[in-house]
């Protein structure tokens, strides 16, 4: 069963006339990496926000079709339940930060705390959540004694602490010097080993390619696409999009080396130089 | 403004989160105009906008909040003014809602009304705290006429408040609206509390 | 990292006494020098927060804080002295002022409630964390959320008052007049405090959108990381000063 459905999904924030989501379906299975593409407008946060509830009920506004997460409807549901299931975290770290803690710890446990999660099973969790999140070291800082790309790391750690079964990114190293966009990716490369299914909007496509099982491609609220990486890069028609393909496709379309096992161009390097290096 | 109703106790997150900028916008209002010499407080702009901006509940919970954080943090004197505070956002909230907050002559009317509730509010506080002074020297000295005029202390210490209040009371409304109007709307909309989902 | 806090951490007695027996103890000092309106009794009572304060290891940290209410204290005198209304025995004068006994014995009773105000105030913001005092009163059932509101605004101030040197200065190197007459003056103020609101708006939704995806508004039964604190003779501190309170009502209504 997919772990995520969406069906005919149309939504319209209050006050606009506009659809920033028109008549969205796909499906994601558990433990699939998505990429979310599409040029800034496109509606990949507002997909985001429909997949942890926020829309409808944070921003309220006009709604159609349905959205399940691990078997919840996102319409009958309220965010704070929605949380156990769904995790969220975006660009801006410093407002992902509660403000009402004092150490990256204390930070950590907000989430656990509102869930009234128990307090030995609550240092575990959080135990779990510094280590993959590499950040053991800095736990007893204040949070906003940070560096943005630590800051974005705690976020992420205190979204997994709450176990859910899907993590949603939208654009979470947008906002960070290369050195701390890095630091996530590299934290994102160990999530994807975990078993969690996770969306990210990014527009460092390169990284992307590399860890996506699949590539949404968005545009004025419409999904244009929804198909492995190869597929949706290979497309003629990304510019009209705002999407510039990844460096390896460009290289492949340039060189005319494809993939010999799927016959299309490939999005990462690493697949480029093996078959460079078969050819040679 | 809401479309259901001011009172709703039901607070959004959004709205409880509107709370703490408001009280610091309030602390970087006061810090302004001090800084331009203003002879004026403007430390309320925020519980203003956050009533405009949420309603009367989120308002007065800002006005209370401010003074008790100041009292707790610097001065411990602004806690007796938390009631104050309070009525300045119920007052600005409930007014906003009955459609007081269409051009700046309505904006000068709330500004008024204000000032006079806050100083009828703060006028038995400063007589029982005080004797009836404000600590204000052009209120005090107003104060002090009136007394040795054989006006009696709550008339004395009621003309003290209004000298204080009203008039920064009437430019922290015009502020707040100045400032309100222009605020993109896409801004707003989630402070209001839950509207109706319209299905698709 | 600042965050606006007067606490100050030393080892004392009174830093052990459980924060809400503190706050009980600011309320009921408060409160009793209003219920007994004698200059004795008042200056007893102003005594003994002074006392703890001392105790507490915190007497000269009032003091910056007492200075805060000095106009307001010169104020009481002055005016009280000269001009409360009962004003009839001349206790002396100096070429045309003059000073009465009635005005300066009020004037005293005034400061003195105002000095006690301050200090029993201190004693419980000198002595005590935040967090601790909130953490407790969410316990007694106070709302998480007024607990949130109380706890971030400590944090959010220091962030915006850094803002504020940012946008002053941008303002300024693009021109903007923060001296000269008062139009200008006035005028000069939206574009600092616009910013600010701006920004603070944004920071706000997003925040609200981090709150909510970790369970800020479920109806759960909230857990805690930090264990309660043991806190020395709670019980039997609380009960006294729930007597006093008692027995000074008792007093006003008898006598
Ligand atoms: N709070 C809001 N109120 C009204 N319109 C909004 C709001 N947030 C985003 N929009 C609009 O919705 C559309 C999609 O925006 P968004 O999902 O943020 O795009 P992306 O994340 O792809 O850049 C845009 O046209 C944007 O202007
Ligand atoms: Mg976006």
């Amino acid at each position: 069963m997919s772990i995520i459905q969406v069906e005919g999904l149309k939504y319209k924030y209050p006050d606009t006339d506009q659809l920033a989501l028109d008549d969205i379906s796909f499906e994601v299975k558990q433990g699939e990496f998505i990429g979310l593409i599409g040029r800034n407008t496109a509606g990949k946060s507002t997909l985001c926000f429909a997949l942890s509830g926020l829309v409808p009920h944070f921003f309220n506004g006009g709604y159609g079709g349905k959205v399940f997460v691990n078997g919840l409807e996102v319409r009958q549901h309220e965010v704070g339940d929605i949380a156990a299931h769904v995790g969220l975290v975006f660009e801006n770290p410093f407002s992902q930060m509660t403000a009402s803690k004092y150490t990256v710890f204390e930070e950590i446990a907000f989430g656990l705390e509102n869930m009234g999660v128990e307090r030995n099973e609550m240092i575990t969790r959080m135990d779990e959540s510094l280590d993959l999140l590499d950040i053991t070291s800095i736990k007893d800082k204040h949070p906003f004694d940070l560096s943005g790309g630590q800051m974005q790391r705690v976020a992420i750690a205190s979204v997994i602490a709450m176990k859910p079964k899907i993590l949603i990114l939208d654009e979470p190293t947008s906002q960070l010097d290369p050195q701390g966009s890095e630091e996530v990716f590299k934290v994102v490369e160990n999530l994807t080993k975990e078993g969690i299914t996770i969306i990210m909007a990014e527009h460092k496509i390169d990284k992307l390619a590399e860890y996506a099982d699949k590539v949404a491609l968005i545009d004025h609220g419409k999904l244009i696409d929804f198909d492995t990486p190869a597929k949706v890069f290979s497309r003629d028609d990304l510019p009209d999009y705002g999407i510039t393909a990844p460096t390896a496709t460009r290289i492949g379309k340039a060189l005319g080396i494809k993939d010999s096992k799927t016959d299309l161009f490939p999005v990462t390097i690493k697949a480029i130089s093996r078959e460079i290096g078969d050819k040679l | 403004m809401s479309k259901k109703s001011m009172w709703t106790l039901k607070l959004s997150t959004a709205a409880i989160a509107l709370i703490p900028a408001a009280i610091g916008i309030n602390y970087l209002g006061k810090l302004f105009a001090g800084l331009l010499k203003l002879p004026l407080w403007l430390d309320s702009i925020g519980t203003v906008l956050a009533s405009m901006l949420a309603g009367p509940i989120i308002g007065a919970l800002s006005g209370i909040i401010n003074n008790v954080i100041f009292g707790l943090t610097v001065d411990p004197i602004s806690t007796v003014y938390a009631i104050t505070s309070g009525a300045i956002g119920l007052v600005v909230g409930v007014m906003a809602y009955k459609g007081w907050l269409k051009s700046i002559k309505t904006a000068i009317v709330i500004g008024l009304v204000v000032g006079l509730v806050a100083a009828v509010v703060s006028t038995p506080l400063n007589i029982i705290f005080w004797g009836g002074q404000t600590g204000n020297v052009w209120g005090d000295a107003f104060y002090a006429f009136l007394v040795s005029n054989n006006f009696p202390v709550w008339l004395a210490s009621f003309g003290d408040s209004i000298v204080v209040d009203v008039p920064d009371k009437v430019a922290t409304v015009i502020v707040s609206y100045l400032i309100f109007r222009g605020l993109p709307k896409n801004f707003i909309s989630i402070f209001r509390g839950s509207d109706k989902i319209e299905e698709l | 990292m600042s965050t606006m806090t007067l606490y100050v951490d030393k080892k004392s007695f009174i830093h052990h006494v459980a924060p809400l027996t503190k706050l009980l103890y600011v309320m009921v000092s408060i409160a009793i020098t209003y219920i007994i309106p004698k200059l004795e009794f008042v200056l007893f009572v102003t005594l003994t927060s002074l006392l703890i304060l001392a105790i507490g290891k915190v007497f000269r940290k009032i003091l910056p804080i007492l200075a805060l209410s000095i106009l307001l204290i010169i104020s009481i005198i002055i005016v009280q002295g000269f001009f409360h209304p009962e004003n009839q025995t001349v206790l002396y004068s100096i070429g045309f002022i003059t000073f009465y006994k009635e005005g300066l014995t009020f004037a005293a009773l005034l400061t003195l409630r105002v000095l006690n105000m301050i200090m029993s105030f201190g004693i419980l913001i000198l002595t005590t964390k935040h967090d601790e005092l909130v953490e407790d009163l969410i316990k007694k059932g106070m709302s998480p959320k007024i607990g949130y509101v109380l706890l971030s605004v400590l944090q959010l101030i220091p962030q915006m008052r850094a803002t504020m040197g940012k946008i002053t200065d941008a303002q300024r190197s693009r021109g903007m007049e923060t001296e000269g007459n008062l139009l200008v003056r006035v005028k000069a103020f939206f574009p600092l405090i616009v910013p600010v609101v701006l920004n603070s708006l944004h920071n706000t939704r997003e925040r609200a959108i981090a709150l909510e995806v970790r369970g800020f508004n479920t109806k759960m039964k909230k857990t805690f990381l930090n264990l309660s604190k043991e806190y020395q003779y709670t019980k039997t501190i609380q009960s006294i000063l729930w007597a006093i309170l008692i027995v000074t009502i008792a007093w006003r209504i008898l006598s």
